[in-house]
């Protein structure tokens, strides 16, 4: 096949416009269908994990402001079976509704931090952090977006924090957050916050089952100062974005819409070049050229059109969505967009799937073309 | 036996209620090296005739044997391969590939055939000059004379060294100057190389330059004058 590239590469360079064209309609759709994978992808990540931990909230309440939970709470729930360690934690939030420019303040024990999350320091140290009670570390991603460095003061609301460190993590959520002192968070805003945590981070160990424990723990403090709600982690995030979910549910058709635009596009193209070439390609089967070297033939530019838009589309989604740190969130969770490996598979081979549909019926109507017929649109 | 036996061949066209029967029961036999030129009335069959022969069209009846083989009774795919290796057709408006230059036009119809690289570009060297277009091997066919794209034309029909080559009034685009220089260069290819030629022509001049004259009449195949014996070359096919 690799014979007659130079003549199918020359096809499309003949009417590079409408190449041009139909290659950048084909980028703009792919790249909106990554950009929706993405979501998708980050989304799943966000709600599906961490099955081993659960977030035990007040009960009733959704918006973290609103959640008060007494601290001490970590002593009861940490002496419960199955339970490996519990970490309380206060969070403040910029937003608690949608947003793309989320700042979510976690304010938790300092000790803790480095046994529950996986935490590369990329700037500052943990020293600094400790030794500090105004100190907090920034994920990378909230950081270059902000412009933050370490050394900065960094102040959202009646939070101003002094940044010891930016962190990176395998969790890219996690880089939209700032990490802080627990009870720096609860005294700073004037508040009488002392005491009282927005929510329980529990560990469980590895053989317990989450909601049996989860059950269990609301069991136990029904009784006790404030009711609670106690899911996995992933549910509770699932919740969280209850409202983004849809949203994001919806994008599904978004991503579908798109891949049938790409179709369509493609597919009117390679018809109208197929009905320009109807008499060129009649007199290569007069060559000798078969019905279904032509339709291979027909394949191929339409396969091509669509894997050259596709890749153009995957790096300009890869590009914007690594470069720009895009993220959304809500009720203090936030989605990180963020390309992968995955994306860019499945971006590829979806492209290559659209131009095999979008090219079937141009090139069996190229093909079964009757020769002599054809021949009379030549010359 | 004859190179090219039309056996009986019949062609209609439906047109609505109507039906269009250019050739009723043709007879024709051709044999290896002759040079045949066909002449009638414009609308009497003739392309038919010949796009029966190469093997781009169908019978409605009949058979049609080439070197042995009965194509009417090959598969459209079978047929393919047969006139990649056996059929030379030169179009009357040459029909050029635009995108391809005039070495990739010629080197078109090798692509199909299992041949290296190399192999290619001494046939299409040869057709080349054959031709003598050795110096226009890089223009595209826009770059080129009427008669200059009619001779990459012959030279893409000959560079398979093909059974036979049928040609659908070659000369009918051009001056008659450029004609006669196509008609001696068709000429120098049945003479020198033996090529088996079909040529379909209004031209009365144009015709006799061909060994044997046919006319066609009717649905049917008339010999015009005497059938003159022509030089045979079986090495060079
Ligand atoms: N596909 C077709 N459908 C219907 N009729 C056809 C078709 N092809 C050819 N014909 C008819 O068959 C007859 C013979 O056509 P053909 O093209 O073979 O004539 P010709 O002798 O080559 O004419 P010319 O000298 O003008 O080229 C004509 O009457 C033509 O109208
Ligand atoms: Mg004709």
């Amino acid at each position: 096949m690799f014979k007659f590239a130079p003549y199918l590469l020359k096809t499309l360079w003949r009417h590079r416009t409408r190449t041009l064209l139909t290659v950048s309609g084909s980028a703009v759709a792919l790249f909106v269908f990554c950009f929706v994978l993405t979501v998708q992808q980050g989304l799943e990540q966000l709600t599906k994990q961490d099955d081993s931990v659960l977030v035990v909230f007040q009960a009733n309440k959704f918006c973290p402001a609103t959640s008060h939970l007494p601290q001490d709470y970590d002593r009861i729930i940490g002496e419960m079976q199955g339970v490996r360690d519990v970490v309380p934690i206060q969070v403040f939030t910029n937003n608690c509704r949608a947003s793309l420019d989320v700042v979510v303040f976690y304010g938790t024990l300092a000790d803790k931090i480095r046994q529950v999350r996986d935490f590369t320091l990329v700037g500052g140290s943990w020293s600094a952090f400790e030794g500090h009670q105004d100190a907090a570390i920034v994920g990378q991603t909230l950081a270059s977006r902000r412009g933050i460095q370490v050394g900065d003061k960094f102040s959202v609301g009646d939070v101003t924090v002094a940044v010891a460190g930016i962190f990176t993590s395998e969790n890219r959520a996690e880089e939209d957050y700032v990490y802080c002192h627990l009870d720096f968070l609860q005294r700073t805003r004037g508040l009488d916050l002392v005491g009282t945590v927005t929510q329980q981070e529990v560990w469980l160990d590895e053989s317990a089952d989450p909601e049996q424990v989860a059950a269990a723990i609301d069991a136990k403090l029904k009784s006790g100062q404030i009711e609670t709600d106690t899911r996995t982690k992933g549910a509770f995030q699932a919740s969280s974005l209850a409202d983004l979910i849809h949203l994001i549910d919806l994008s599904h058709y978004l991503g579908w819409a798109c891949l049938f635009l790409m179709a369509v596009l493609l597919g009117t193209t390679t018809i109208m070049t197929v009905e320009d070439r109807i008499g060129e390609h009649a007199v290569l089967q007069t060559l000798g050229f078969s019905t279904l070297r032509v339709f291979r033939l027909v394949m191929s530019e339409t396969v091509l059109l669509s894997v050259i838009g596709g890749c153009v589309g995957i790096a300009m989604a890869a590009l914007v969505l690594s470069q720009a740190g895009i993220s959304v969130g809500a009720e203090a969770v936030t989605i990180a967009f963020e390309p992968s490996w995955n994306m860019v598979v499945t971006a590829a081979v979806t492209s290559v799937v659209i131009g095999l549909i979008a090219g079937i019926a141009p090139a069996a109507h190229a093909a079964r073309a009757d020769i002599v017929t054809a021949l009379r649109f030549s010359g | 036996m004859s190179l090219i036996h039309v056996d009986r061949v019949s062609k209609q066209f439906r047109k609505g209620s109507e039906t269009i029967t250019p050739l009723s029961e043709a007879e024709l036999q051709i044999d290896r090296g002759e040079f045949v030129s066909l002449m009638g009335a414009s609308g009497t069959g003739k392309s038919t005739l010949l796009n029966l022969i190469a093997g781009i069209d169908k019978p409605t009846g009949g058979r049609i044997v080439v070197d042995g083989t009965d194509i009417t009774q090959l598969s459209r795919t079978k047929l393919a391969a047969w006139r990649a290796r056996n059929i030379g057709y030169i179009f009357q408006t040459h029909n050029l590939i635009p995108v391809l230059t005039a070495y990739e036009n010629i080197e078109l119809p090798l692509l199909l055939l299992p041949m290296n690289r190399s192999e290619r570009q001494r046939r299409v060297e040869i057709a080349m000059t054959a031709v003598d277009l050795v110096d226009r091997a890089n223009h595209y066919p826009r770059q080129l004379s009427g008669g200059q794209e009619q001779r990459v034309g012959i030279a893409r029909a000959i560079v398979t060294d093909p059974t036979v080559v049928v040609a659908d009034e070659p000369t009918g685009d051009l001056d008659t100057e450029t004609s006669s220089q196509i008609l001696d260069l068709l000429q120098r290819l049945n003479t020198e190389l033996g090529t088996t030629l079909l040529m379909v022509t209004h031209d009365s001049d144009a015709a006799a330059i061909a060994g044997r004259q046919l006319r066609l009449d009717h649905g049917q195949l008339v010999e015009q004058g005497e059938r003159v014996s022509v030089a045979v070359h079986p090495e060079a096919s």
